[in-house]
C-alpha cells in the first residue's frame, strides 16, 4: 500500500522533528510514478519512466519556522535534516502568526481525481498516442514539414500529510498530457507553435488527432504574418492567452504579495476595479478538475472562493500565515511553501469564440504572448505578441511582432464580452474573452 | 558527503546492464545537492530553509532516441533496475550494440575555475548576517523605500558521471546569490528594484561586492522606476546596456545555436554556418570556463570538458553549442554544452556562460549619436521563439534619449524585435564590455539552469518598444 505507507513514513517524520527539538512540525510526502514518452517522425526519441519520492517539512520553533526539503527517507537522514533546518531557524525572526493551521479534521472528500485507468495502461498504448499525435500533425497539413516532437506524460501522485497538531490524511490524483509542437518552413523562418491538453481522466483527454489539428491551426494560422503599425485597438484575448493573463492577476490576488505591498491590488478590498464581466474564482472542490485537491498543503479543507464579483474585490488568496496576519480565514491556497492557485478562473459568458470575434467591428485576436515579467506592484501588463487582425467581425491577416500594453486597472474595466469556452486543464483557466482597447505597439507607419 | 555513492565496480554493473539489450551510449549521472537559504522580509528573517537531494539518473542513447529512468534509492539493486527501465528505449528502436569500456578510476576535478575545497555549507549566522546589512543600507539609502526582500542561497552539488566509454568523473561545485529587492513608494505609484550577484564562489565573495552596495543598487533603481513615466509605444532607436544587456544574445541568438534545435532543423539558424547572420561588428562566445561564473564548470553534466565555442565572428555564423547526444547525430564533437537541472532531467544543450568582446565606441559617444530613442540599460528577463527568432525583454531600468541626451525613466517596458533583424541592425559596439552581476537562470524544456551574461553596450538602429503611450 504505497498511500499506507506515505501516510505512516510523514507521521513518522513528525515524530522524529519533534524529538529533536520543535514545537511544532508538518510533513508532507510526495510519490509520483512518472511516464514521459516523444515522438519524432517516425521514432520514440525519448522514454523516461521512473518512481519518484520526496519529503518537505515546516518545523516550528517557538515562533521561528524553517524548512526541510529533499530526498530525505530514513529515520536518520530525516533526522540529519531536522537538526540542521532546527539549527537555522534560530536565526529566523520570531513571528506570533507563524505556525500550523488550527486544528481540523481532514476531509474525506470523493472528489474524482483518481483515474486507475491510467496506473493501469499498458506501455504500447501510451506510446501509439504519441506516435499517432505526430503521425497526425504531419497528415493535417502539407505546410507542416518538420516537428519539435510531440509528447505523452502521465503520473499518478500519492500526497501524504501529517502534522503535530493531529492532522494526518492523503490523497491519491492522476493525469494525463499530450502535446505537439509542430513545425512548417518559410523561407528562412521555421513556423512553431506548441499546444496540448491534460486531464485527470484518459476519458476526457482531447484524441490525439484533434490535439494534432488544434496545433497545426495555431502553427499555420502566422505564415505570413506581418507586422502590423503601431495603434489602439480592441483585444480578443485566445483562451490559452486568457489564461497566461489570468496567472498574473493571481500573483496580485496573492495574500502574500498584497502582505508586503506588492501588488497593485494591495487594500482594494470591496472596491470596483474591473468590469461587470469580471467574475472570478478559485476553487478546489471541483469534481475531477486538475486544480483539485481535498485539502491544501498545509491541510486546510479546500473550498470555493469569491475573487471578484461583477468587477468588484472581494478575497484574496490565503493560506494560514497570511490570513492571520491580514485578519482573514485561510481560503485553502497553501501550495509548496508559498500561496497557489486551486482552480483560479473567469466565469464563462454564452457566446462561443467564433460569435464574439464576429461581433467585433476591428481589434485583434491574440493568440501567442511571450514575455512573463509583469510588474504586479504598479499593475503594468506588457507582452510580445501574435495574432489576426479583426475586420468587419472577420479574420484577416495574421500579425507579430508586436507588444500589447495597458495598466491592469484599465484591462480589468475595459473586458466587454466573455465567451463560452472555459475549459479547467489547469490551474488557471480562462474563457476567451474582449479587452475594448489596449496600445498595440509595432511599426511606425499610421494605418 | 563522506564517501563516493557510486564506485568504478558498481557504476560499471549499472553500465552493462543498461548496454545489456542494445544501445550506442549509456551513463550514469549521481548527484548531491544541498542547500541553505533565508530570506528576510519586513525587517526580519522569514524564513530558513535547508534542502538536500540525493540521487541518480541512467541514460542510454540509441541514435537521436534515448531512454532514461531515475532513483532517489542509491541500492545497487534500484540502480540496476533503473538502468533495466532506461534500456527499453534500445528494445524500441533495435539498433546499435556496443559493450561499455572498462571503467577508468574516478578522476576528480582539479582546475582552478572555482574552490572545491569546501564541504560544508555556509553557517547559517553568515546567512543572516548579510541580509541585514542588506536591509539596513536599503532603508538608509532611500526614504521611500518602503518594503526591503532579500535572500541569499548557498548550494553544493557534488556529481559522479560514469559513461560507457571508460570515463569517471567527480565534481563538487559551489554556488552561492545574494539578491535585494527594495519597493519604493509615494502614493498610489510604485517602483521596483532587484539587484543580486553571487556564482560559484562562497559567501566570502560578499567581502567584496557587499551587500551594501547591491542593497543601495537595488533601492536606486526602484526610486528611478517610482519616477518613470510611461513609456511610449513604437520604433525606436536603442542601446542595450552593458553587462545585463547581454540576455540579449542569450536570447537573440544563444538559443536559436543549440544543438537539438539545428539537428532537427528547426531553427532559424539551421543549416547556414559560414553564412552572415549578423552586422560586421558582432562578435559572440559561448565559454564554459571563466573563473566563479554561474554557467562555468571543469566538465558539463554528461562529463565533458567545458569549451570555448566561437558562435559568432564578425558577423559570420561559426558554431552551435552541442552536448553528446546531438554532436554524435551531426558527426562532431560535443562543445561540452551538455546540462542538466538534476538527476531527474535528461541533459539538452544549454549556454554556459555567452558574451561578446569590447568594440571601440565610448557609451557618451553612443548616447550623443541618438536623436529620439531608448537606452535600456538593464533588463529583467527574457524570450525568444526558436524558429522565428522572435524576442522579448522587459525592461528593468530604462530612459529616454532625446537629442543626443539622456532623458526621463520609461516605466517597466517590454521590447520586442526578431533575432537575426536585431543583428543585423547592430550599428555600434561600446568599448564598455563586461560580466554581468551573477544571477541569471535560463529556462528550456521545463529545466533550469544557471547561466552568465556579458556585453558591451550595443546601438541597435530600430527596436519596437511596448509602452502604454501612442507615439
Amino acid at each position: 500500500m504505497r498511500e499506507e505507507e506515505a501516510r505512516e513514513r510523514a507521521r513518522r517524520a513528525v515524530e522524529i522533528a519533534l524529538a529533536a527539538g520543535a514545537s511544532d512540525a508538518e510533513a508532507r510526502i510526495v510519490l509520483a510514478r512518472r511516464f514521459n514518452a516523444q515522438a519524432r517522425g517516425e521514432r520514440i526519441t525519448k522514454l523516461d519512466a521512473s518512481d519518484g519520492r520526496s519529503l518537505s517539512m515546516r518545523l516550528f520553533l517557538d515562533g521561528r519556522k524553517a524548512t526541510l526539503a529533499g530526498t530525505h527517507w530514513s529515520d536518520e537522514e530525516i533526522r540529519a535534516g531536522v537538526t540542521s533546518a532546527l539549527e537555522q531557524a534560530r536565526y529566523v525572526g520570531v513571528d506570533s502568526y507563524a505556525g500550523l493551521p488550527d486544528p481540523c479534521a481532514l476531509p474525506d472528500r470523493r472528489l474524482d481525481l483518481y483515474d486507475e485507468s491510467i496506473e493501469n495502461r499498458d506501455d504500447d498504448e501510451r506510446l501509439d498516442d504519441v506516435r499517432n499525435v505526430e503521425r497526425s500533425i504531419r497528415a493535417t497539413d502539407a505546410r507542416i514539414d518538420n516537428s519539435n516532437g510531440s509528447s505523452y506524460h502521465d503520473a499518478c501522485v500519492t500526497m501524504a500529510l501529517a502534522n503535530s497538531r493531529g492532522a494526518l490524511g492523503s490523497y491519491r490524483g492522476t493525469q494525463a498530457a499530450l502535446s505537439t509542437s509542430p513545425v512548417a518552413s518559410e523561407g528562412a523562418y521555421r513556423r512553431t507553435a506548441h499546444y496540448g491538453d491534460a486531464s485527470r481522466f484518459l476519458s476526457r483527454l482531447d484524441a490525439p488527432d484533434a490535439v494534432a489539428r488544434e496545433a497545426v491551426r495555431r502553427t499555420v494560422a502566422f505564415c505570413g504574418a506581418t507586422k502590423p503599425p503601431t495603434q489602439t485597438t480592441a483585444i480578443v484575448f485566445d483562451r490559452e492567452v486568457a489564461a497566461a493573463l489570468l496567472a498574473d492577476l493571481f500573483a496580485a490576488c496573492n495574500a502574500a504579495n498584497v502582505a508586503v505591498g506588492n501588488s497593485w491590488l494591495a487594500g482594494r478590498i470591496g472596491e470596483r476595479v474591473g468590469s461587470d464581466l469580471l467574475e472570478i474564482y478559485d476553487d478546489g472542490t471541483i469534481p475531477g478538475a486538475l486544480g483539485s485537491s481535498p485539502f491544501d498543503d498545509e491541510g486546510v479543507p479546500t473550498q470555493r472562493t469569491t475573487v471578484f464579483e461583477r468587477g468588484t474585490l472581494r478575497s484574496f488568496l490565503f493560506d494560514t500565515y497570511y490570513a492571520r496576519r491580514l485578519g482573514a480565514r485561510s481560503t485553502g491556497n497553501a501550495s509548496g511553501g508559498g500561496i497557489g492557485p486551486n482552480t483560479f478562473f473567469l466565469a464563462p459568458g454564452k457566446q462561443t469564440p467564433e460569435a464574439l470575434v464576429a461581433a467585433t467591428a476591428r481589434g485583434i485576436l491574440v493568440m501567442e504572448t511571450i514575455g512573463f515579467a509583469t510588474e504586479h506592484a504598479s499593475g503594468l501588463y506588457s507582452r510580445g505578441a501574435r495574432g489576426i487582425m479583426i475586420r468587419d467581425g472577420e479574420l484577416a491577416e495574421s500579425i507579430e511582432e508586436f507588444t500589447i500594453a495597458a495598466p491592469f486597472p484599465e484591462i480589468l474595466a475595459g473586458i466587454d464580452a466573455v465567451a463560452n469556452d472555459l475549459k479547467f486543464d489547469g490551474s488557471i483557466a480562462a474563457p476567451s474573452f474582449r479587452v475594448a482597447e489596449m496600445q498595440v505597439s509595432g511599426s511606425l507607419s499610421a494605418p | 558527503m563522506a564517501n563516493d555513492p557510486l564506485t568504478a565496480q558498481g557504476a560499471q554493473r549499472i553500465l552493462d546492464r543498461a548496454l545489456r539489450d542494445g544501445g550506442l551510449f549509456a551513463d550514469v549521472f549521481c548527484e548531491c545537492r544541498s542547500t541553505v537559504q533565508m530570506r528576510l522580509q519586513e525587517g526580519a528573517i522569514h524564513e530558513a530553509g535547508f534542502s538536500q537531494n540525493l540521487g541518480a539518473g541512467v541514460r542510454v542513447v540509441v541514435g537521436e532516441s534515448a531512454g532514461y529512468a531515475y532513483t532517489e534509492d542509491l541500492t545497487e539493486e534500484r540502480l540496476i533496475e533503473a538502468a533495466g527501465r532506461a534500456a527499453a528505449i534500445a528494445r524500441l528502436t533495435a539498433e546499435g550494440s556496443v559493450r561499455a569500456t572498462r571503467l577508468e578510476s574516478l578522476e576528480r576535478a582539479r582546475d582552478a575555475l572555482y574552490d572545491r575545497a569546501r564541504t560544508e555549507n555556509a553557517a547559517p549566522a553568515l546567512l543572516a548576517a548579510l541580509l541585514e546589512r542588506a536591509e539596513i543600507a536599503a532603508r538608509a539609502s532611500e526614504p521611500r523605500i518602503v518594503a526591503v526582500n532579500a535572500h541569499v542561497v548557498d548550494e553544493l552539488q557534488e556529481l559522479w558521471i560514469a559513461r560507457s566509454d571508460g570515463s569517471f568523473r567527480f565534481d563538487r561545485r559551489p554556488m552561492v546569490t545574494l539578491g535585494v529587492q527594495c519597493i519604493a513608494r509615494a502614493g498610489r505609484e510604485r517602483g521596483t528594484g532587484y539587484c543580486a550577484d553571487g556564482g560559484r564562489t562562497s559567501l566570502d565573495f560578499f567581502g567584496s561586492t557587499t551587500p551594501e552596495q547591491l542593497a543601495r543598487e537595488a533601492a536606486r533603481i526602484a526610486t528611478v522606476n517610482l519616477d518613470a513615466r510611461p513609456a511610449p509605444a513604437g520604433e525606436f532607436e536603442t542601446l542595450i546596456g552593458a553587462g545585463g544587456g547581454g540576455v540579449l544574445l542569450h536570447e537573440a541568438v544563444g538559443h536559436g545555436l543549440e544543438g537539438d534545435f539545428n539537428r532537427r532543423g528547426v531553427s532559424l539558424y539551421s543549416g547556414r554556418i559560414g553564412e552572415r547572420v549578423a552586422s560586421e561588428c558582432v562578435t559572440i562566445y559561448d565559454d564554459g570556463n571563466l573563473p566563479e561564473e554561474r554557467g562555468s564548470a571543469s566538465f558539463d553534466d554528461e562529463g565533458t570538458t567545458c569549451g570555448h565555442t566561437v558562435l559568432v565572428e564578425r558577423g559570420i555564423l561559426r558554431g552551435y553549442l552541442h552536448d553528446e547526444l546531438n554532436a554524435r547525430l551531426m558527426g562532431v564533437r560535443s562543445t561540452g554544452n551538455g546540462r542538466r537541472q538534476s538527476f531527474r532531467h535528461l541533459p539538452q544543450p544549454r549556454m554556459c556562460n555567452t558574451y561578446m568582446p569590447p568594440g571601440d565606441v565610448p557609451l557618451d559617444e553612443m548616447i550623443a549619436s541618438v536623436r529620439d530613442g531608448i537606452y535600456a540599460k538593464s533588463f529583467a528577463g527574457g524570450q525568444v521563439d526558436i524558429g522565428k527568432g522572435d524576442f522579448v525583454f522587459m525592461i528593468a531600468e530604462g530612459y529616454r534619449i532625446e537629442r543626443g541626451r539622456l532623458g526621463a525613466a520609461v516605466k517597466n517596458a517590454t521590447i520586442v524585435g526578431n533575432g537575426p533583424d536585431a543583428m543585423t541592425k547592430v550599428t555600434a559596439v561600446g568599448n564598455d564590455a563586461r560580466l554581468a552581476r551573477r544571477h541569471y537562470t535560463c529556462g528550456k524544456g521545463g529545466q533550469y539552469v544557471p547561466v552568465g551574461v556579458g556585453m558591451p553596450t550595443l546601438k541597435v538602429s530600430a527596436m519596437s518598444l511596448g509602452g502604454t503611450e501612442g507615439a
